[in-house]
């Protein structure tokens, strides 16, 4: 079967390649473009380590062919940390908040924050529950998750809001 | 083999898509894709809807028409339909409603599917395309009971959205978020002063698809909308029920919970 040419824009930067029919967004970012942020975990939309955001909402990346897609706006974990590599307000929370142990869901997780804080940056620990409930955690007890995206928006607050790289990681 | 995929422009071409042999409807994905990722499926192309021009919410004069690609968190987001706002916060979680569609939640199965329990409740028509341009308009009962034939498409959803006094929503779940259905109760009830002139109950994990409870409503109608009324009707929910064993609940504890949580949906508890 033909493979099929695939554009996209991801994290900012213009991607094409070509994919195996059925490929799905997922499997694309990590053997076609080498961005290995987003973990395949359960392949059926269950555990959320391959949540990424396509055009503005956060997604379970396994469940969507990227032949679907085409000319999407993608942005993966790569594509959040500021120019030069400062980290931005979530990964900087995460981190000094010890919300990752083994690290497995925090791409998925940090992608999920992105999209609520995007959407409502100032959401309460209601909210928070809410965005990530389609992101399996098995080592934190999701405590220090919830509390890292919370210190996030309070973060942000202080800074003035998301800045993206420019041009990609 | 991995499937070919199809991203139709129209709706005429997403039927045509369907001809070949094992292709199917690939909506939001959530319930196909898990499928082609993990299990030695039979499908050879995967039809998207997601060019097909099937998304969007109209609402004229009461009723509402959602075409079938539409999202679920989009039917969430509607202020008009804000009614309908539980249940659909009560699906998944909010990265698979941005992906999960009206449509498809007619055709998944129990006990996931609550927006199908409500849109019966609801008496929906839904609207399907089939080849050569054939196009009908089937009750929810129908295509829920019947499904959709392989070479047609369900295009769009419509129903009387209810007042907010005539709606009544509870899904029984393991926790809080993001979890399958132990029981669903959806129900509109047509209220004359304090009497049930009316009611149409549907249930979620009772069966193998979401039933209407008739006895339940036959138990309802015609009285007040009391505490002994609503228990009778719970309890006669069960004449209704095949209530199932999975993973989230055995078939006796969803029969030993669903007249409990008939009786609390009619009665707002």
């Amino acid at each position: 079967m033909p493979k099929s040419y695939i554009e996209v824009l991801v994290n900012d930067e213009p991607r094409e390649f070509l994919v195996q029919p059925g490929t799905t967004l997922l499997v694309a970012l990590r053997e076609e473009l080498g961005l290995t942020a987003a973990k395949r975990g359960c392949a059926q939309g269950t555990c959320g380590s391959c949540t990424c955001v396509v055009d503005g909402e956060a997604v379970m990346s396994c469940l969507v062919p990227v032949e679907t897609i085409q000319g999407a706006d993608v942005r993966t974990l790569e594509g959040v940390a500021r120019d030069g590599g400062e980290l931005d307000e979530v990964q900087a929370a995460f981190l000094e908040g010890f919300a990752t142990q083994c690290g497995f869901c925090t791409s998925g997780m940090i992608m999920a924050a992105h999209a609520l804080l995007a959407e409502n940056p100032d959401p309460s620990r209601e909210d928070v529950v809410r965005a990530i409930s389609g992101n399996v955690c098995r080592c934190t007890g999701y405590e220090s998750i919830i509390n890292a995206i919370l210190d996030a928006a309070q973060r942000r607050k202080a800074t003035g809001g998301v800045q993206y790289v420019e041009g990609g990681v | 083999m991995a499937p070919s995929v199809e991203v139709p422009e129209s709706v005429g071409d997403v039927v045509g898509a369907l001809a070949g042999e094992g292709s199917v409807v690939l909506a939001g994905g959530t319930v196909v894709m898990p499928e082609v990722n993990t299990t030695a499926h039979d499908f050879r192309a995967l039809v998207s809807l997601r060019r097909a021009g099937l998304r969007g919410i109209e609402v004229d004069g009461g009723r509402a028409v959602i075409g079938a690609a539409t999202t679920l968190a989009e039917v969430g987001e509607d202020e008009r339909l804000a009614v309908l706002r539980p249940v659909i916060e009560s699906i998944a979680s909010p990265t698979i409603r941005n992906l999960a569609t009206v449509g498809g939640n007619l055709f998944v199965k129990q006990p996931y599917g609550d927006l199908a329990v409500a849109l019966l409740a609801l008496d929906a028509e839904v609207d399907v395309a089939g080849p050569d341009g054939a196009s009908s308009t089937r009750p929810v009962a129908d295509v829920l009971r019947d499904g959709a034939g392989a070479r047609e498409v369900v295009t769009a959803v419509a129903f009387d959205v209810p007042d907010a006094a005539a709606w009544r929503y509870t899904k029984a779940m393991r926790r809080k978020q993001n979890s399958a259905s132990i029981v669903t109760v959806a129900a509109v009830l047509g209220l004359d002063g304090g009497t049930v002139g009316a009611a149409r109950i549907a249930l979620g994990g009772a069966g193998a698809k979401p039933v209407r409870a008739t006895a339940a409503e036959q138990a309802l109608t015609g009285g007040p909308l009391d505490h002994d009324r609503a228990r009778a009707a719970g309890e006669a929910a069960l004449q209704d029920a095949e209530p199932f064993d999975d993973a989230y609940a055995s078939a006796w504890y969803r029969g030993r919970v669903l007249p409990v949580h008939v009786r609390r949906a009619l009665l707002g508890e």
